[in-house]
């Protein structure tokens, strides 16, 4: 019997000894996932990655509309970039009340966050985390590595105007940092991945830094007009330029209007047109019906591919409620939730009677005055962003969930408004033009009669003319800044926090960095 | 005690048999040391069935000798002792203390006898079990065992349960023990598919527990042994037994014993009609309890057939298991097909001995949408269950004009759970082969090696109709779902136990090798948007390689000294940081055996002291250190022109991640008064986790994500365990023994990020309510199951007033500044209590828990308690309010008030059996009734306040079941 089983004994014993070797612990991925190591060698990796730097401001994850989040601090839905900038833009200035209670939401409206608040923490993670993807970016396209991985020739080309446009891309989340919080942290591809805490910049160099990054991909970016429907192009560039300088001043101390002019002029002369009807820029269609003309930089969504539950998903269903019939914006639902103040209402001339085309208040079942600001029907609601195409058909999504219609992040029309302000701040430029510009945007917006005159044309009317044509499109609160009437001057409806607002501390121009951010130290 | 009451059924049963005998031998036994009768001791004739037991006296009388028999008596706590028959009338015995098998208690790779253990180990055998139509194993032990807290998720049949050893050491890591089944670790994380990843052993199977608390030992599990061991073995055939079979069966009934506090119809309809901008028009006429409409008697029975027979060298046992139970909530059904086999041969003069294990089960889960119950508690009890007109297969549905189900409405809860066909089985088999060789030449050298796996296999299915209001397509809401988890082992050691006679010193050596493999594979399909569409396969594999060693002495029998020591290699870490090294030592004193306690009340007395250093392996990420990207799926894709790109995206890691290292020290004493009628242990700990594992905001840009894994901060815990055992009454027809154990436990955070901002928290505890909002955080000083709360303010006749609270910092203002850390999830102490009763064939056992110093959030409460809850909502229709609106009338939502901070304390009669044997000749038969869960004193307001986590909200409700048992054996 022993002689039977020994050869067995041996045969486990040598085998557990065997068993011992350690390079069992070297373990990959072995699914989907890669190691850029191998993932790198295909020239289209890198389209597919820089397509994942776009998708940064549209969606908010790898499993749209939701799943594998890029971001795990908050709801996936309210971390998506354009959600999150629309509602620090938006929300806390006279063009729009929430009558939600996630959170801390309420605080934005009321002026009143602190560096708790996780939208806020939410938006700063979410620009650097932007920031921190395009940096891989650079550091896998860098000029080594291309040249390790044997890629040449067009392929080569190709990967170097991506690159220009990853640059184009954080330096617009980087401006987005400038504009929000001032003094980020500041890292580029040259920095490790790890969790050291990042340098933080002041806004004066950081300000520079993006002056010199847009200088230097200018030409290397895709003529204006001349790339991919989605992709950023060398006219994104000067309206990103145009932005910088255009709030300099608020910025560094020292204004360069002259530069604004110099910048939307080569915008205004790249063969943009206006779109006839205002409406169109906030349909379903808007990437084909037109409107792809005047807009320069889109954030692109579709109902089937681009989807998740911040964007326009956001925009669209939280702005529907009461009264109004979801079918009506092509969705199935209303996520009641969005609303202006009585104060934004009145900067259309008659209210929401308006002769102004631009003015699309949903009055029926409202009340103009906010007495609860939880409750959707006090205050008027905006229709203005629509997922039905110019025939009233709804978008792809048969749900109704999830819209086509994309987000117009820069169009022509800003620019007119730009160049016409940095000529009345005295940036030099011509009246005349400043006048005829505004003119082709009060042409479109009346039916008659909308025209001004060279003496209508102030810095009052310029404020409130940004706000009839960009109103709900993430401008508002860089603007009020700009025209000094967002926190010390300035009053509308719940804002400090009182129903009938109030006027609150200068600081409040700018976010406070997160107070998480503050606890964890270099490791 | 135990062995009495069984010895007594046997001397019952074997009764009739002598009358038939021949030859009559009979004597007495006595103790050695002490010249006293004994009671109870097996008197069996080698090699067969036949024998006996003495009565109180220590008399017996054995029938049917033939000359040459050998006697064998034994008895526990004796060295068994061998007569030949050679025709003496009277054989006398004194039987001396000795180590028997039961004293011998299973540690890690090895064992030890109870009395010269040095850690914190605690072994729970058959007879301690909790009694009942127990699914799942953990729940035998609940209440137990001092320092273990057993929280059952919920009321699910088949549900699993949340095991704390000591409160658990991590954050953000796992805070599960490491269960070692019959030599398989188990995989920490669980399987996929299952309600329990227990639930494969079949409780009915299990021999006993062994749990190790304290890093002495559990030490010798190195990078896996933070949270405590349990080491579970089960049942194998006896050698020389004859053919036994045995059958039992245990059917139950279950009800729901509370339900959420809503409005009833018509109290709901009065605060619509008086809410101002409500529409009443949108109320139904209906009266509809909810609840009642989707819970239900949930019915269950557990079937077990056995079959062991042993021979000299072989010997084996078969169990056949059917389990099915449905659940409390209507359609939620779990059921258990579980083979289980235990092969066992002595081979070579027993010096080989060969060990087969093997558990198979089909495991079938029909998962109800337990979505239902929220839906319950919120949908309109003014609205009716069927709608004739409604195009959702007659379920009534919240509409607009057009009968269209509205996106945003509660869903109708009975529909919820009819509307849906869920399927999925997992077949799952653990096998293990033991090889245990004595090797020749060498004295006391042994030589063991396990070679097992665990291999899961799970299929499912979910759908929904296109006539459910759920499905917002023109297909059904269809899913598919498998996946594998394979864990394969292979290890062995050697063992080395000589005998130092000049010391009088054992001396025990082992040491070892471990590798063991993880392999997870999921893929899932689903319908979307009228299509078909593939999830990602997702596959995981991890690898851990060790290499250990102990050593042990016994000095004297007065001084014991033991330390291991353990080095483990894991695939999840860099090369860097590979390898970590596990330390412990411990010792222990047996004054007992002092000459100076000689003739004390003590019969057993015994200092410990430990201390040693654990890991945890479970960091919740197999590639954490490496960066690697991953591809987008679904709508996540971006439009450049007119194509749409898949993405890839690099995913954050952390290059120097490293293991969470536990530091303990124990000190312990075990002890036993009046010749052990009272015994127990008394233990009390220390701990630091350093390198604590925590999912951090990392600094923005400095990662690739906002959050990351990585090593962060430090937590101390300490406590007290105390654990009694008394035989209150050992007579013939009358026993009564009890086991007391109490836990005193405190956790806190003492550092949280490498920086020092004291006010640095990292909030935790998502609630329903709102979006993103949390009630707990994790702070430095504090404990982190502690709530995040403004202190309400109350008017003079104590009821809170809305929106009032304290200002803590004075600023006149309430700001989250306001908001402060207050009371705590995990009680202060908590304890268990259990009698075991006999008197002759009648056997009542009874077990209370009791959990003091917790609070809880109740979360149902805050998230539907006021008004604007059920009417403020974003499409035309209200949803039903906790009770709770109409003492609070609170108007707008409240959810950080302190005032739904409430006590948890409890008390709770788990079980309560009543068992009845009917010896017969050749068949036993047993009958028992049980009820578990049978009442629980408690102030708290919700359904039940033990609840894991500290967050009350859409409660599982754990049903009251009675049990009728019925047990044969031949």
């Amino acid at each position: 019997m022993y002689s039977k089983i020994k050869p067995i004994l041996i045969i486990f014993l040598s085998l557990t000894l065997l068993g011992s070797c350690e390079s069992e612990l070297e373990l990959q991925p072995e699914d989907e996932r890669e190691i850029p190591a191998n993932l790198f060698n295909d020239p289209e990796a890198y389209k597919q990655f820089l397509a994942k730097l776009y998708a940064g401001l549209a969606i908010s994850g790898q499993e749209g509309p939701a799943g594998n989040p890029d971001l795990i601090g908050l709801d996936e839905g309210f971390s998506q970039y354009l959600r999150l900038y629309w509602m620090l833009q938006e929300l806390t200035t006279d063009e729009a009340v929430i009558g939600w209670n996630d959170g801390t939401i309420l605080d934005l409206h009321g002026q009143n966050w602190t560096s708790g608040n996780e939208f806020i923490r939410t938006m700063y993670s979410r620009l650097l985390y932007q920031v921190a993807l395009t940096n891989e970016f650079l550091r896998q396209a860098s000029d080594e590595n291309l040249n390790n991985r044997g890629i040449t020739g067009a392929d080569l080309e190709r990967i170097q105007t991506f690159k220009a446009e990853a640059r184009f891309l954080r330096a617009l989340s980087y401006y987005h940092a400038l504009d929000l919080f001032g003094n980020p942290p500041f890292i580029t591809e040259d920095d490790p991945i790890g969790a050291f805490l990042p340098e933080q910049t002041n806004r004066a160099e950081l300000f520079s830094w993006i002056e010199s990054e847009l200088l230097e991909i200018e030409n290397q970016m895709v003529p204006a007009r001349q790339n991919e429907y989605g992709r950023a192009d060398q006219a994104a560039v000067w309206m990103l330029l145009s932005k910088l300088y255009l709030n300099a001043e608020e910025y560094t101390g020292s204004a360069k209007y002259a530069d604004v002019i110099n910048y939307t002029n080569k915008i205004i002369d790249a063969g943009y047109t206006l779109v006839d009807d205002y409406q169109k820029l906030f349909l379903a269609d808007n990437d084909t019906n037109g409107a792809q003309n005047e807009v320069i930089f889109p954030i692109a969504f579709d109902g089937l591919n681009t989807r998740s539950y911040g964007g326009m998903t956001f925009i669209i269903h939280a702005a529907i409620g009461g009264e109004m019939d979801p079918a009506k914006f092509g969705v199935n639902s209303g996520w009641a939730g969005l609303r202006t103040t009585p104060q934004f209402v009145d900067v259309f001339p008659g209210g929401a009677d308006s002769e102004d085309n631009r003015e699309m208040f949903f009055t029926e079942g409202q009340t103009k005055e906010i007495a609860d600001i939880n409750s959707f029907t006090d205050g008027y609601a905006v229709a203005k962003f629509k997922n039905v195409d110019v025939n009233g058909n709804q978008g792809k999504d048969v749900t109704g969930e999830h819209p086509d219609t994309d987000f117009p992040m820069f169009r022509l029309a800003d620019a007119y408004l730009m160049y016409a302000e940095a000529v009345v701040r005295g940036g030099g430029g011509d009246m005349g033009r400043a006048v005829s510009l505004i003119n082709e945007l009060r042409t479109r917006a009346y039916d008659s009669g909308g025209n001004i005159a060279a003496s209508d044309l102030n810095l009052e009317f310029l404020i409130n003319e940004r706000g009839r044509e960009l109103y709900w499109e993430a401008h508002r609160r860089t603007d009020l800044i700009r025209f000094n009437r967002f926190s010390n001057n300035g009053i509308w409806a719940w804002k400090g926090n009182v129903p009938q607002g109030t006027t609150t501390q200068s600081f409040r121009d700018l976010f406070p960095i997160p107070a998480s951010d503050l606890g964890v130290i270099p490791i | 005690m135990r062995t009495l009451f069984k010895s007594t059924l046997l001397l019952l049963f074997m009764m009739p048999m002598s009358f038939f005998a021949q030859n009559t031998l009979s004597g007495m036994v006595i103790e050695q040391d002490t010249g006293l009768p004994i009671p109870g001791v097996n008197v069996l004739i080698k090699g067969t069935n036949q024998g006996t037991v003495t009565d109180f006296d220590g008399n017996y009388a054995l029938e049917g000798v033939k000359m040459n028999d050998v006697i064998v008596f034994s008895y526990v706590g004796f060295a068994s002792q061998e007569e030949t028959y050679t025709g003496q009338e009277v054989i006398n015995v004194e039987l001396a203390p000795g180590a028997l098998l039961e004293e011998v208690v299973l540690i890690g790779y090895g064992t030890t006898r109870r009395q010269d253990a040095t850690g914190a180990v605690q072994q729970i055998s058959t007879e301690e079990f909790n009694r009942g139509a127990i699914v799942s194993p953990e729940q035998l032990i609940a209440g137990k065992s001092a320092g273990v807290r057993i929280t059952s998720a919920n009321g699910a049949p088949g549900g699993g349960a949340e095991i704390r050893i000591r409160g658990g050491s991590s954050l953000s890591a796992n805070n599960s023990p490491l269960i070692v089944v019959d030599g398989i670790p188990l995989d920490q994380r669980g399987v996929q598919g299952v309600r329990n990843q227990l639930n494969a052993i079949n409780p009915n199977e299990i021999e006993d527990f062994v749990v190790l608390k304290d890093a002495s030992a559990t030490a010798i599990y190195g990078s896996r042994a933070s949270n405590g061991v349990i080491l579970i073995t089960t049942k194998k055939g006896k050698k020389d037994a004859p053919l036994n079979f045995e059958y039992d069966l245990k059917a139950s009934v279950g009800t729901v014993t509370d339900y959420v506090d809503v409005l009833d119809a018509n109290q709901f309809r009065n605060l619509i009609e008086s809410t101002p901008g409500t529409d009443p028009d949108l109320l139904g006429n209906a009266d509809t309890d909810w609840q009642k409409e989707i819970y239900q008697t949930s019915v269950g029975a557990i079937h077990n057939l056995t079959v062991s027979q042993g021979f000299e060298n072989f010997y084996y046992r078969v169990n056949y298991n059917n389990t099915a139970q449905t659940g409390v909530l209507k359609t939620d059904l779990y059921e258990r097909n579980a083979l289980n086999i235990a092969l066992n041969a002595d081979l070579l003069d027993n010096t080989l001995k060969l060990t087969l294990t093997s558990k198979g089960s089909f495991d079938d889960n029909k998962f109800a949408d337990e979505g239902a119950i929220g839906a319950a508690v919120n949908f309109d009890p003014t609205q009716p269950v069927y709608d004739p007109n409604s195009q959702y297969n007659g379920y009534y549905e919240w509409t607009d004009a057009n009968g269209v189900a509205l996106q945003q409405a509660t869903r109708n809860p009975v529909a919820l759970l009819m509307q849906r066909d869920p399927d999925a089985r997992t077949k799952r088999n653990i096998t293990n082969f033991n090889v245990d060789y004595r090797i020749p030449f060498v004295e006391n050298l042994r030589f063991n090696m396990n070679a097992g796996f665990d291999y899961a296999e799970n299929e499912g299915r979910n759908f929904r109709p296109v006539s459910s209001a759920v499905v917002l397509q023109d297909i059904p809401n269809e899913e598919e779902y498998s996946g594998i988890n394979r864990n394969t082992l292979l290890d062995f050691y050697f063992n080395y136990k000589p005998y130092l006679e000049a010391y009088n010193t054992n001396i025990d050596l082992t040491a070892g090798h471990s590798f063991q493999e993880f392999f997870i594979q999921s893929e899932r399909m689903f319908t979307q948007d009228n299509q078909w569409r593939t999830a990602p396969l997702s596959r995981e594999r991890n690898a851990l390689e060790s290499y250990f060693a102990r050593a042990s002495f016994d000095i004297d029998d007065r001084f014991l000294l033991s330390a291991s020591y353990r080095t483990d290699g894991s695939s999840r870490f860099s090369e860097d940081n590979r390898w970590s090294h596990f330390p412990a030592v411990s010792a222990g004193w047996k004054l007992n055996n002092e000459s100076f306690m000689e003739g004390s009340v003590f019969s057993e007395l015994k200092l410990r002291a430990g201390y040693g250093i654990t890991g945890n392996y479970e960091i919740g990420n197999n590639y954490g250190y490496i960066g690697f990207y991953s591809r987008s799926v679904g709508g996540a894709s971006y439009q450049f022109g007119d194509r749409f790109y898949q993405t890839f995206r690099p995913e954050e890691y952390d290059r120097d991640l490293r293991w969470e290292e536990l530091e303990t020290y124990n000190v312990g004493i075990d002890y036993g008064f009046f010749n052990d009628r009272l015994t127990g242990s008394i233990d009390a700990y220390h701990r630091t986790t350093d390198g604590l594992l925590a999912v951090v905001p990392v600094p923005a840009g400095a990662n690739l994500s906002d959050q990351l894994l990585t090593n962060v901060g430090e937590t101390v815990s300490r406590g007290i365990e105390i654990a009694l055992n008394g035989e209150v009454v050992q007579s013939q027809n009358f026993n009564w023994n009890f086991n007391y154990n109490i836990t005193f436990q405190d956790l806190e955070i003492t550092r949280l990020s490498l920086g020092d901002n004291p006010n640095f928290f990292i909030p935790q505890g998502g609630i329903s309510g709102g979006v993103g909002n949390t009630i707990q955080l994790w702070k430095t000083g504090i404990d982190p199951t502690t709530f995040f709360v403004y202190r309400q303010v109350y008017d003079e006749n104590n009821n809170p007033i809305e929106g009032a609270y304290v200002d803590v910092n004075g600023d006149n203002e309430i700001t989250e500044a306001d908001r402060q850390p207050y009371k705590k999830a995990s009680p202060d102490y908590f304890m268990g209590f259990t009698n075991n009763l006999t008197y002759k064939n009648l056997d009542l056992s009874f077990t209370f828990r009791g959990s003091f110093g917790g609070y809880m959030y109740n979360n149902t409460q805050s998230s539907i308690g006021f008004v604007g809850a059920g009417t403020i909502t974003p499409q035309p229709y209200y949803s039903n309010f906790n009770a709770n609106v109409l003492e609070t009338n609170f108007q707008r939502n409240q959810f950080f008030s302190d005032y739904y901070v409430r006590s948890a304390d409890f008390v709770r009669l788990d079980n309560i059996s009543l068992g009845y044997l009917v010896p017969g000749e050749d068949v036993n038969f047993r009958a028992s009734l049980t009820a578990t869960n049978v009442f629980l004193i408690t102030n708290y307001e919700g359904l039940d306040p033990e609840i894991a986590g500290g967050i009350d909200n859409n409660f599982y409700p754990r049903p009251r079941t009675f049990v009728l048992g019925f047990n044969l054996s031949f």
